[in-house]
Parts: structure tokens; C-alpha cells; sequence
């Protein structure tokens, strides 16, 4: 009760002093700001790359074969978009929106009799290139696409328009009309479906996929900024109190477990409240993510929504008692740092190697890194996420129970490497001195 | 019952014995002088005492019983090299130091609101620590370590830096500890402060207990067989008395001759027909007490 006692008393001081730091104000209330500067920076060139793209480009065609038989100009069919697509960005009310984008191609096809003409007009600028069908076309399949000697990255879309243009042509009155429009776009209407090892079929569309991708990964950056942020914080304070010698008058009220149990509290609660307001600014300004999600046929992964709360905590308790135990061994801050590196670098561990669990979640690095106490939290969310079905309980409730034990563990080493840490200040302890300190408990 | 025991305390960091075989007690409600050379242990000893620091062997008895850490809260502790963050509000700071005490918050922001009064710095409860100059400092620190009311207190060199006004306010908040039955553990190099505050002593030297007593008694343990002797002439020549040396005019020493008790020595004057004004037993000070021991522990 005690012990208890000591743990709230500096969780609240650790708590309070953090959130009043300007610092902390300013990278809770300000970081939002800098990402939204940060993509203005990156739209500004992109929305004039996009108004480039949106002026018309005309393109020349010298049909020696006779097929697509052009009277004039002629505007590239309208382009497709996958219904999928379609019915999620209607769903975001962006609607007409999307009717404006697709009013129409801005790829205009002109005629010419001869090669010479098309590439006199290219040459004076009139056409951005030219394509020649040749004679026997319709056995050889042969096509001349010319264009000027220079890098452009909008010709596979003209090659695109064309092929539709080309496409449309050929079908019309040679097949009938709903014949035709299938060739022109004979995966019209498509749905993805997945089907689970028990015979479920579900929706396995982009959207969804990229959901039940989102989830996990959302969590590990967190986690991830979480214990980076909250590791810096820890690391900063207690190297004041061992420089303000504040040390001797903890140690003298409350013992080194309390004070590292009160520190992680504290701190913790402090970078979990930077998450909440982030998050919250997030979700404020994308609200438009819900229509996504039930247009996805999404439905709430309880178990991973479930296991969130309990992981999170369980691996920030783990990392933050190794990472201030370590920590506070250093002479001072940059040390400290140095010798903390260690475990930010494993946190980040599945982030590394997320490509493989992605591609495999339940292959044989995905296995291993769900029994390891430094991995298992992210793996276990992104293997719940991306695939439950394929998840044995017993993958979740003994890589849990291992983290359980590793997290006592880190506790006490993290606490005894704290106290030889808080009481060798100006000097590091060297190895002997730790291990005796650690024996003596 | 003592309050506080040292029982048999070794402790050595690597190759450097810090403390060899100390043992020693405090009573209650004594005010306790821990003196030392610096580095001779004495910081040791009490970090010890508080458990920031674990010993090779031995035990700590406080209030009747080995030292758990549930005892903490019934004591404080001024550490010699100060400890305070200078970013904070003096008032926070306080209420933080007396909540690890087991007050409740509310009640460390009452009393150290009242502490501060106690102190003469009552306007200072909103300043940051960084604004204090040292002196106030070191009163908020005192005060942070006596809003508590802890029942054994040790305060290492409370009074270091502080100008003779504030120097006798912290004295008179040690004899009031005193009064209300506290018992306080003074370490300090000021001898005078011993002599005329403490009730105990305690001597350390590399690591040794080498003087431990009530004040009174380490003087008188410690002083030679002289006495002071104001009178109109100069003293007659008794077989008591060894040798007389003029200190000022009508101020006289006397050397009292081996095995002679002072009241001896002053029942054969008055028989020899001197004529005393004033006769004291000369004890010695605390300083060349130290002096003396420290030299000849060197040699």
C-alpha cells in the first residue's frame, strides 16, 4: 500500500511536470501543424503537376490501315474506374468530384494523312506525338509511336487512351454492342473475396485489405514514437535529478523501483495523452475514413481491438524499465542515449523487417518473433489483424504469458540497473560494480 | 530505548574501506553532532542510514527495530550536496518533497505554505527554484525536509552559507525540534554549533568511531587538569596545584598536579587563604578536540 502510495505520488509529479513543459506543448499542439506545413510543401508542386496534366494534349494518328477511320478531332473515351473505387469515393461524398475528373479525357486523337505531316506538327509543337498504324494492322498488330526526344512521364497514359480509342474502334459494329463494351473494359464491375481455411468468404478488396493492414500498423508506429518520445523524457529527467543530486532525496523517501515504477507511469501517461491529442486532431480532420470503412464492408476486429490496450502497455513497461535502467547509467545525457539506443533500435525490429510479415504473417520469422518479448506485441496485432483465422490461441496466450514474465523481469533488472545508475553520478559504474550492485538488490 | 543504532557497519567501495566496524546509538530527542574530516565516512554512514546505499555487514536499528524502508517516512534527510529542481515552483517542489513522505498533497501545500512563514520567506511560494539566491535556497530545503515533522531527522551542514541572522533561526528550529521531543542528527564542521546545540557526539575518522559521548562528557573526557581561576592575587602555592600561568591580570591558570580533582585542588586554595572570585574546570573545546584526534590518528 505503501509502495503504491510512493508509485502515484511521483507518477503525478512526473505526470504534471512533463505537461507543463513548453516543450512537450509545443510537440503535442505544434507537431500536427508541421505535418500539415510538411504536405502543404509537398502539394503546392504536385496540385501544378496536376494542372499540367489537366490542360488538353493532342495526339497525332496516321491510320494507313484504315481501321479507327477519324473525322477530326477526337476525344480518348472516358476513362475507367474501378466500381470499387467508384462507390468508396461517392461514399466520401466526393461524388461530383469524381464525375468532374472523368467529364472527360483530356487526350485529344487527330487524324493525318501522311507521316510527314504528323511529324512536321510535331515538330512545331502543334501534337505531343503521333502514332502510325501500319498497313497490315489487323494480322501484324505492329504500331509506330512517335514522340519527341525528350523524358516525358505522361506517354504510357496517351499509349493507354489510345489503346482505348483503338479498342472501341475495332469492336464497333464488328461484335455486339454489349460484346463491345466489355472489351473495352472486360473487368467493369470487379469484387475481391477472400476465402478463410473454414469456407468464409469476406470482403477482400483494397480497401479493406488496407484496413486490417492499417490497425496493426498504426499501432507499432505508436508504440514505436511512444517509447522513442517517452524514452527521451525519461532519460532527460533523471540525468537533471543525477546532475541536481534531487537523487539522494528520492531514494531517501521511496526505493528505486518505486521511483522507476512512478517515472514510466508518469511519463507513460504523459506520451500516451501526446497520442490521444494527435489522434484526435486526426481523426477530427480525416473523419472521412468512416464512410471508407463501411463502404469496405469493414467490419471491428475485435481481437486486435482487444489486444491493443493490454500489448501497448505490457511493451511499453518492458522497453521503458530497459531503456531507463540502461539509461541512467550514463555519465550524462549523451551516454545515456548511447546506451539506450539498443532497445529503440530492437523496438523497431518488426518495423524493419515488415515487409516479410506482411508478405508472410505466419511464416517461420513471423513465428519466431511472436514468442520474443521484444517483438511480440506488434507481431501478434499485425498477425490478429491481417489474418486471425490463421492464429492458434495459444500463439496469443503464451507469447502474452512471456511478456507477462519478460515485462517482471525488465522491471527488476531495469530497477537495479537504475539504482547503481542514480548512485554513480560524475563516474559509470563499471561492469563488476553493476553486477555487485544488482546482487545486492 | 535508543532511537537510532549502529550496529557493527562495515562498507568498502572496490579497494577504499569506507566504514570499519562503526557501532554507535542516539537517543531521542537529542540533537547529535556527526563530526569527521571530510572524506572519513561520515556521508557514508548516513546514506546508509537512510538506505540509498546498501552495507557489507552490520545493521541499522531506527525506533526499536532493524531499518525497513516503511521507516522513511518517519524521517529526513538535508543532504550535504543539495538536491532541488530549479525549474519549479518553490511551492511544488515542497509539496512534492513532504507527499513522498506520506502527507497528502493538500496537507504538504498546507505546511509548506506554513513552513515558508517559518522560514521568513513566505513570498517566495511561487517563485521557480531558480530565482532563489543560495542562501534562501537552503532555506527552502530545510524547510522541505521539517514540513514533514519527521521523528529523526539528519541534516549534513544545514547551516553552510548562510549569514549569522539565518544561522540562529535554523539553531532555533533545531532546539524546538528539541523541545517537542525530535531527535535530530547534525553533521557539521562547526564545533561551536556542537558545543552549544548538541547533546551527543560522534567522531568518525577513516572509517572509525573514534570519540562518541554526551558533549560534556567527550570535553571533559578529553581535557587537560587545568582549571580557571579569576582572584585579586595571584593563587598561593599548594601541593595540588603543579603551575600557575597569568592569563590576563586577575585571570589565572592552574595546572592541577596528576590525580588531583578540581575540588581538591580548590579546597586547599581556600585553605591557603586565596581569596576566589571564580573558579572553572577548563574543558576543552570541541575543536581542539577534533584537531587533536584527527593529528593523532594521522600520526
Amino acid at each position: 500500500m505503501r509502495g503504491v502510495r510512493k508509485v502515484r505520488t511521483i507518477a503525478t509529479f512526473e505526470f504534471l511536470t512533463t505537461v507543463k513543459r513548453p516543450g512537450y506543448l509545443i510537440a503535442t499542439f505544434g507537431m500536427p501543424l508541421f505535418v500539415a506545413a510538411y504536405a502543404a510543401i509537398v502539394a503546392v508542386p504536385a496540385y501544378f503537376a496536376a494542372q499540367d496534366d489537366e490542360a488538353d494534349a493532342a495526339y497525332g494518328v496516321v491510320d494507313t490501315a484504315g481501321i479507327i477511320a477519324l473525322d477530326g478531332d477526337v476525344r480518348a473515351p472516358r476513362l475507367g474506374i474501378p466500381d470499387e473505387a467508384r462507390r468508396t469515393l461517392e461514399s466520401m461524398g466526393q461524388g461530383a468530384a469524381l464525375e468532374r475528373a472523368l467529364a472527360g479525357s483530356n487526350f485529344i486523337f487527330r487524324p493525318f494523312g501522311a507521316e510527314t505531316s504528323a511529324r512536321a506538327a510535331l515538330l512545331d509543337g502543334r501534337i505531343k506525338g503521333y502514332f502510325v498504324l501500319a498497313e497490315d494492322y489487323m494480322t501484324s498488330g505492329r504500331v509506330e509511336i512517335y514522340s519527341p526526344d525528350q523524358v516525358s512521364f505522361s506517354s504510357s497514359d496517351a499509349r493507354s487512351a489510345f489503346t482505348s480509342l483503338l479498342r472501341a474502334r475495332l469492336a464497333a459494329g464488328r461484335v455486339e454492342p454489349e460484346v463491345a463494351a466489355r472489351l473495352v473494359s472486360p473487368l467493369h464491375d470487379q469484387q475481391r473475396l477472400s476465402v478463410s481455411p473454414s469456407g468464409e468468404v469476406s470482403d477482400g478488396g483494397r480497401a479493406a485489405t488496407m484496413v486490417r493492414l492499417a490497425i496493426p500498423l498504426v499501432f507499432i508506429v505508436l508504440f514505436l514514437v511512444s517509447v522513442l518520445m517517452t524514452a527521451g523524457y525519461l532519460m532527460q529527467g533523471t540525468a537533471t535529478e543525477k546532475e541536481n543530486r534531487v537523487v539522494d532525496v528520492l531514494l531517501a523517501s521511496a526505493n528505486p523501483d518505486e521511483i522507476l515504477a512512478g517515472k514510466l507511469l508518469g511519463l507513460g501517461g504523459a506520451g500516451l495523452l501526446q497520442i490521444a491529442v494527435w489522434l484526435l486532431m486526426a481523426l477530427g480532420t480525416g473523419i472521412g475514413v468512416v464512410p471508407l470503412l463501411l463502404d469496405a464492408g469493414f467490419t471491428i476486429p475485435w481481437l486486435v481491438v482487444g489486444l491493443a490496450v493490454p500489448l501497448f502497455v505490457l511493451a511499453f513497461l518492458f522497453f521503458g524499465s530497459l531503456i531507463l535502467g540502461t539509461g541512467s547509467l550514463g555519465s550524462n545525457m549523451r551516454e545515456a542515449q548511447q546506451f539506450a539506443m539498443v532497445w529503440s533500435l530492437t523496438a523497431a525490429l518488426p518495423l524493419m523487417l515488415m515487409s516479410v510479415l506482411i508478405r508472410d504473417p505466419h511464416g517461420a520469422v513471423a513465428r519466431v518473433l511472436t514468442w520474443l518479448p521484444f517483438s511480440s506485441g506488434s507481431v501478434i496485432m499485425l498477425r490478429a489483424g491481417m489474418d486471425p483465422d490463421q492464429l492458434a490461441w495459444w500463439e496469443i496466450a503464451g507469447p502474452v504469458l512471456v511478456l507477462v514474465a519478460s515485462t517482471w523481469l525488465a522491471i527488476r533488472l531495469g530497477a537495479r540497473l537504475f539504482r547503481v545508475g542514480l548512485l554513480s553520478t560524475g563516474s559509470r559504474p563499471g561492469f563488476r560494480e553493476i553486477l555487485r550492485q544488482a546482487r545486492l538488490g | 530505548m535508543p532511537i537510532l543504532a549502529f550496529e557493527h557497519l562495515v562498507k568498502s567501495y572496490g579497494q577504499t574501506v569506507a566504514l570499519r566496524d562503526v557501532t554507535f546509538d542516539v537517543q531521542p530527542g537529542e540533537i547529535f553532532g556527526l563530526l569527521g574530516p571530510n572524506g572519513a565516512g561520515k556521508s557514508t554512514l548516513i546514506r546508509i542510514l537512510m538506505d540509498i546505499i546498501r552495507a557489507d555487514s552490520g545493521a541499522v536499528c531506527v525506533f526499536g527495530e532493524p531499518r525497513r524502508r516503511e521507516h522513511l517516512d518517519r524521517m529526513g534527510y538535508l543532504p550535504e550536496e543539495r538536491g532541488i529542481y530549479t525549474k519549479l515552483t518553490v511551492i511544488d517542489v515542497m509539496t512534492y518533497f513532504g507527499a513522498l513522505k506520506g502527507l497528502s498533497r493538500a496537507d504538504a501545500r498546507r505546511r509548506a505554505i506554513e513552513w515558508l512563514g517559518r522560514v521568513e520567506l513566505p513570498q517566495v511560494a511561487g517563485w521557480k527554484v531558480d530565482r532563489l539566491s543560495k542562501g534562501m535556497s537552503q532555506k527552502v530545503q530545510i524547510a522541505s525536509v521539517l514540513l514533514s515533522d519527521p521523528e529523526l531527522c539528519v541534516l549534513d551542514e544545514p547551516t553552510t552559507g548562510l549569514d549569522p541572522v539565518n544561522v540562529r533561526l535554523v539553531q532555533t528550529l533545531l532546539l524546538e525540534r528539541r523541545r517537542q521531543g525530535r531527535t535530530t542528527i547534525l553533521s557539521t564542521h562547526h564545533m561551536n554549533q556542537v558545543e552549544t546545540l548538541c547533546d551527543g557526539v560522534a567522531l568518525i575518522n577513516k572509517g572509525r568511531l573514534v570519540v562518541y559521548g554526551a558533549v560534556e562528557e567527550v570535553r571533559r573526557r578529553h581535557s587537560l587538569p587545568e582549571v580557571r581561576v579569576h582572584a585579586q592575587d595571584a593563587p598561593p602555592r599548594v601541593p595540588e596545584v603543579a603551575g600557575v600561568v597569568s592569563e590576563a591580570d586577575g585571570i589565572w591558570r592552574l595546572m592541577l598536579a596528576d590525580g588531583t580533582r578540581p575540588a581538591d585542588a580548590l579546597r586547599a586554595l581556600v585553605q591557603a587563604g586565596a581569596c576566589i572570585d571564580r573558579f572553572e574546570p577548563m574543558l576543552a573545546p570541541m575543536e581542539d578536540i577534533f584537531l587533536r584526534v584527527v593529528r593523532e590518528e594521522a600520526a
